[in-house]
């Protein structure tokens, strides 16, 4: 029988750990493992045999290890190690053969420097090869980035057909190394339809049980456990566990009762482990599974379930109408999208919808970059917001988590479209009520596609639960009747058993005092049964609504949230969710500079304000701005302030930047454009950074790559911008190699741009050597390099 | 989660504070600083003490780590050693959380993410301090003294051996610390060292680290006339 199909209603017994047993035949401490496959193999094939002995009914292969990054300098290549591993454990005479694959060994973006697409062609390697060698499944084991098990996933299903099993492994405070909860784990395996999701390694057995709860109760698919024998001890040189065979067992037999399908054992469950467990559980009737009727969006760490409350959706991250966000995608500036990634955060949202799609870029492109570089910042799950299916697609492959798409629509060619994407990937998906013939007037029409939807969606296997009905919201100036359909369309929609989204802001389009009518719409909507809205959360009046109403459901505990925010509220007050109150100053010349100097944001910030009042944006910049940085620089290059102070009296003028930003045309980089990257293989990158903020103080539109940068990377931007100064920057002596590289590159491509490089490990000497033509000690020695290379005197 | 107590003497060392008074904004950082990381990073430790001896390879004096296939070659690591019976190979890192904190206050205040950065500096010394300790103990209740921790990259200790010395601790698995194809390690708040154990070490081995550190003509501590302390 189909393994597939055979858990559905029996359980399945796993081995137990090779590892251990290898060690106990002789496996020297830091040797590969996977080597006994060619070296040793009546050595593995014993230990197989003993698990079988013992009642195992999958054998996982000797080739957890087996990727072409761990093998290097084994002296055997992957399809070796894996045609052999998997042999064996076939001849084992098991029932099914598992392929074992763990984890790369690298660490994926951005908390490392493996890329999603070598981490995909990595595991595809190994599962081909698993395949052509015959084993009847996949086993991913001991993940602990969901980001990483997704590519390995997807490898699976787009390269084999292989069925997959997939076990994280979560520490004593119930989260992986990477921070990744049993929560996140289940919803977003179970979105990616792997065939059994669960736990192995980690701890023992009866310290695993919070975890396994948590797993069986948000899993869509069979759950499979695999504990250590407990935690490990050394006596004599020899790693001894604290957990016999028969407390195994017995734990193992209320895993089971809990609703493990799949079981077995990791570190140091010999086979006598796996035998008293199968005599545990000889008698217990097969357990199965309830799968869960929630609405579950996650990020790689965190999830958010639209069955416990309103959700708040928050929508600033979308050009329409957003000039300053137009110009900052067409420049391709994805700082400003985490800025404001950070801020709704912070503002009270929960989710964040992404929106990337101005006519004129590449909007697959900037959507993929954007989901990339607002997860490396903010933990919340995110909504793709893209009407071209082949944008969210790019986008939704390197999301990690179970994301929400928006939207697919009643129209056939938006169904056929979307639908498949959300299916494979896993996601949540938000529903239009609108058609080939528009929005339908009333209620009952909306009703009709909300209903056509959710059958479409079901023929490709979603759920209900993965579906968000967005009912749309019309103008009250334009269609005042209608308003209220919305809300009659609601009542309707939510007794069909999905969820529901509007977004409000639409309704007050062309009104004065817009924020009255979107809170007012938006506690409409609450009454009316609304589980989640896409709405501003800077916004003052619609916070009020959400706390409000938060309180009145039962959702926000004792109010603590409620409480924290409205203290200090009074009747009549004009709290704007902008920045804090404006400090009380008068202006005279030489405030801003020792505003500046000494570091204060705020009152830079306000005095920036004040002066533009009276005096234009360039001789701010030029009077104020830059003769304070000069004295902090002179004074941080005297020894006479510390990093510290320099960086705060950036940071003073960052913030009076904004403010010029805000009021007027403003240009960025005014002075001239600088590429900053930190090398190929080096991952330092916070000197870099700091360099970049003071260049951009001093009005350089700086390019920066970012770290772990490709020499090709480089020479492309540098061509690209015509730029006439790039700095690099490398903090290990084993980094600076590439960039003497990046430099050859650079120069074999006939750029003439000057170079300057810094970083700790470097020093004077080491210009000539890797081919600079300046050291920027420091930022502010590099400020004066730039100065000088654009000829702006100090 | 823990007692071990950051030292702001020492942050502010890291921050390139020679004697002067701090601001009071910038105290009021260090402080919020040293409380959030305290909270966030999920610090971790391993160790393991092996038996060696000395062997050669390519006619060169080596260090043998009995019951494993590895062998520490270089003149630095054999000084380190060459007296020692047993050795300890120690990893410790304050986990991705650090890591993440500093790259996300990044995008926000340049200023938090500096001090941070120098928190977590302080903070891996503590742990490293933490498991020191705990080994020096386990040797003197087998009767041995423990010297200093020698770490890849000291001298011509190459950082290339990073990642035998982390697979024979199984810190990947373990602690969850891994190495860049770069030999760096990730989470980058993250230390690994040897501590050699010898019968006439009767107090701690005090040897200043600068002699054969390769970062001794640059180190901006040294220009200041102090160290990095790590010796």
């Amino acid at each position: 029988m189909d393994v597939i199909d055979y858990i559905k209603s029996n359980r399945l017994i796993f081995d137990g750990a090779m590892g251990t047993m290898l060690q106990r035949a002789g496996l020297e401490a830091g040797g590969l493992p996977e080597v006994y496959n060619i070296e040793h193999p009546e050595t593995v094939l014993s230990i197989h045999r003993q698990y079988i002995d013992a009642g195992a009914d999958v054998i996982t292969s000797n080739t957890f290890q087996a990727n072409a990054f761990k093998l290097k300098g084994s002296g055997y290549s992957v399809e070796e190690i894996i045609a052999s591993g998997v042999a064996l454990a076939k001849k084992s005479g098991a029932k099914y053969a598992a392929l074992d694959i763990g984890p790369l060994g690298q660490l994926m973006e951005p908390m490392g420097t493996l890329g999603f697409d070598e981490a995909y062609k990595l595991f595809k390697e190994q599962l081909i090869a698993g395949e052509k060698a015959g084993a009847d499944l996949v086993l991913f084991e001991t993940m602990s980035d969901l980001l990483e098990v997704k590519a390995a996933v997807l490898a699976a299903r787009e390269n084999t057909s292989l069925p997959v099993f997939v076990t994280m492994t979560f520490q004593e405070d119930g989260r992986t190394f990477v921070g990744c909860d049993p929560v996140s784990a289940a919803v977003t395996l179970s979105g990616l339809r792997v065939d059994a999701l669960g736990v192995n390694c980690s701890l023992g057995p009866d310290r695993l049980m919070p975890v396994i709860d948590k797993l069986a109760a948000h899993s869509r698919v069979p759950l499979m456990v695999q504990p250590n024998a407990g935690l490990p001890s050394i006596r004599n040189g020899e790693t001894s566990y604290d957990i016999t065979a028969e407390e195994f067992a017995g734990y193992m037999r209320k895993i089971a009762e809990k609703g493990a399908a799949v079981i077995g054992g990791c570190c140091g469950t010999t086979p006598e482990y796996i035998r008293k467990t199968k005599e545990a559980i000889a008698d217990l009737p097969y357990v199965k599974l309830e799968s869960p009727r929630e609405t579950a969006v996650c990020s790689g760490t965190k999830t958010v379930i639209f069955d416990q409350g309103v959700t708040l959706i928050g929508e600033r991250i979308n050009p329409t109408g957003k000039k300053k966000l137009k110009e900052k995608l067409r420049a391709q500036d994805f700082g400003y999208l985490v800025g404001e990634a950070i801020s709704q955060k912070d503002a009270g949202a929960d989710v964040l919808d992404v929106n990337c799609g101005l006519p004129e870029i590449d909007e697959a492109a900037a959507l993929t970059r954007a989901v990339r570089e607002i997860q490396a910042a903010v933990n919340l799950p995110l909504q793709l917001d893209s009407s071209d299916a082949a944008a969210i697609e790019k986008a939704i492959r390197v999301y990690n988590g179970k994301p929400i798409i928006n939207s697919v629509n009643g129209k056939a060619e938006s169904l056929e479209a979307i639908l498949p994407i959300a299916a494979k990937y896993g996601a949540v998906v938000v529903g239009l009520c609108l058609d080939e013939s528009g929005i339908p007037e009333a209620a009952e029409g909306r009703l009709r596609i909300a209903e056509k939807i959710i059958a479409a969606a079901e023929s490709f296997g979603i759920p209900k639960e993965d579906i968000i009905i967005d009912c749309l919201v019309l103008t009250a100036s334009a269609q005042q009747s209608l308003v209220i359909e919305t809300i009659k369309a609601i009542r309707l929609v939510k007794r069909l058993g999905v969820k529901t989204v509007l977004g409000v802001s639409n309704v007050s389009f062309g009104l004065p005092a817009r924020p009255i009518l979107n809170s007012v719409f938006l506690a409409a909507g609450f009454g009316a049964g609304l589980d989640s809205a896409i709405v501003n959360p800077m916004s003052a009046e619609i916070m009020k609504v959400f706390r409000a109403y938060k309180v009145l459901n039962n959702q926000d505990k004792d109010a603590v949230d409620y409480i924290n925010n409205y203290a200090d509220y009074k009747t009549e007050n004009t709290l704007s969710a902008g920045p804090a109150e404006k400090s009380d100053i008068s202006v005279s010349d030489g405030d801003l500079k020792t505003a500046i100097i000494d570091g204060r944001r705020e009152l830079a910030r306000d005095l920036t304000g004040e002066l533009l009042k009276t005096s234009d944006p360039i001789s701010i910049i030029n009077q104020y701005f830059i003769p304070a940085l000069d004295i902090v620089g002179d004074r941080y290059e005297s020894g006479t302030v510390f990093l510290p102070q320099l960086i705060q009296s950036a940071e003073a003028v960052k913030s009076g930047f904004g403010v010029l930003k805000e009021s007027s045309a403003t240009e960025d980089g005014g002075r001239g454009k600088i590429i900053l990257a930190t090398v190929r293989g080096d991952i330092h990158d916070i000197g870099k950074n700091i360099v970049k903020m003071l260049l951009e103080n001093y009005g350089y539109d700086v390019i920066d790559l970012g770290k772990d940068v490709p020499e090709e990377v480089v020479v492309k931007a540098a061509i690209k911008h015509d730029i006439k100064l790039i700095g690099l920057s490398a903090l290990m002596t084993t980094t600076v190699k590439s960039m003497k590289d990046t430099i050859a590159a650079l120069k074999k491509a006939g750029c003439k741009a000057k170079i300057v490089v810094g970083g700790a490990v470097l020093n004077e000497e080491y210009v000539e050597f890797v081919g600079a033509d300046y050291y920027g000690k420091d930022a502010g020695v590099t400020v004066k390099i730039a100065n000088e290379v654009f000829g702006h005197g100090n | 989660m823990s007692d071990i107590i950051l030292d702001k003497s020492e942050i502010l060392r890291y921050l390139g504070h020679k004697g002067r008074t701090v601001r009071g904004d910038i105290m009021n950082m260090i402080d919020s600083c040293v409380d959030d990381i305290l909270k966030t990073a999920r610090y971790r430790y391993i160790y393991k003490i092996f038996d060696i001896k000395i062997g050669f390879q390519n006619g060169e004096s080596c260090i043998e780590l009995l019951g494993t296939n590895i062998r520490l070659t270089g003149n630095d690591i054999y000084e380190h050693l060459r007296d020692c019976k047993k050795c300890v190979l120690m990893a410790a890192t304050l986990g991705i959380e650090a890591d993440n904190m500093i790259r996300v206050a990044q995008n926000t205040d340049m200023l938090r993410a500096v001090v941070l950065d120098a928190c977590a500096a302080d903070f891996i010394e503590k742990v490293c301090d933490l498991a020191q300790n705990e080994i020096k103990q386990k040797a003197e209740e087998e009767g041995f003294g423990t010297n200093f921790r020698f770490s890849p990259g000291y001298g011509d200790f190459s950082l290339a051996n990073q990642r035998s010395l982390l697979n024979l601790l199984d810190a990947e698995r373990k602690i969850g610390l891994t190495l860049t194809d770069t030999s760096l390690m990730i989470p980058g708040k993250s230390v690994t060292a040897i501590i050699g154990f010898a019968k006439n070490y009767s107090a701690p081995v005090k040897k200043s680290g600068c002699d054969i550190c390769s970062m001794r003509d640059r180190c901006k501590f040294r220009k200041a006339g102090s160290t990095c302390g790590r010796n």
